[in-house]
């Protein structure tokens, strides 16, 4: 798995590339949990290149979310493959998380 | 064509879980499995892979795991041996898939993956031949044509024709 942080605005986007799993998942919650620890709380992981993601990394998206809400941002997903999502779906993360087509819609979303 | 088994055994410590993955993804390719299917046994693989290591050989010298894999035909059959104190799946709570962020819980969420993931699920549990898991999954052969027209991507994931039940 790789993580590429870039800023965009407001937002951080976090693109990852790879698979997200029992051995890669604590990489991304520590890139994550740096973004708001800096302050960075409005984010954006960009699952364009995300080709696998297990209850670890489920896991990871979860605890970066609640990190990020009780900051006052929010953490969202963009670009999700459709068996990633099949794993959010059956995990019930869609009612929890949002997620747009691409990062560009995700930024926007938190406004200026 | 005449079925094929692999056979393939590591210490259940993390450093070995691409080895497990990776022995278990030859076997969907060589199996001629449609891609989705192959995420899905590995979505499984790995939740009973990981739940040893962290939980089933959590503070005590890890003892192996070993690992089977049948091809049959149109299905991946993968028995999964480890000799930690069994451990019953059907025992795991159901996890609240509707709560909100605020209350829902971080993990609990592999052996739901493990049952929805695969077509069937069995466990068996004796004191000298250690825990048997037996995971089957329904594969599809890549390019297979739609007999009735693209309905679109197939998800190898909770197939609706899943009955976990059924041995």
């Amino acid at each position: 798995m790789e993580i590429t942080v870039l800023e965009s605005g407001s937002a951080t986007i976090v693109a990852i590339r790879g698979s997200i799993d029992g051995l890669t998942a604590g990489a991304l919650s520590d890139a994550l949990a740096e973004q708001v620890r800096n302050g960075r709380s409005r984010i954006v992981a960009d699952f364009g290149a995300v080709e696998y993601i297990s209850s670890a990394g489920l896991r990871a998206l979860l605890g970066a979310l609640k990190d990020a809400r009780h900051q006052g941002g929010d953490l969202r997903l963009a670009a999700i493959r459709a068996d990633v999502q099949r794993v959010l779906d059956l995990s019930g993360f869609t009612s929890i998380l949002k997620s747009y087509l691409d990062a560009d819609a995700a930024v926007g979303s938190f406004g200026a | 064509m005449p079925d094929e088994a692999a056979s393939f055994s590591r210490p259940g410590t993390l450093e070995n879980l691409p080895a497990f993955i990776d022995f278990v993804g030859e076997a969907c390719r060589r199996a001629g499995a449609d891609p989705s299917s192959c995420l899905a046994l590995r979505l499984a693989v790995e939740e009973v892979c990981v739940n040893l290591m962290r939980h089933g050989y959590a503070g005590r010298e890890p003892g192996p795991i070993e690992m089977d894999v049948r091809a049959e035909p149109r299905r991946l059959v993968v028995t999964i041996t480890d000799f930690a104190p069994p451990f019953f799946p059907e025992s795991a709570p159901a996890p609240d898939l509707s709560s909100g962020w605020k209350e829902r819980p971080l993990g609990g969420l592999g052996w739901h993956l493990v049952k929805t993931a695969v077509d069937q699920v069995r466990y068996e549990s004796g004191a000298s031949t250690g825990n048997r898991l037996t995971l089957v999954k329904n594969i599809e052969p890549k390019h297979k044509e739609e007999p009735h027209g693209n309905h679109g991507p197939r998800i190898g994931l909770g197939d609706d024709r899943r009955d976990p039940r059924k041995h």
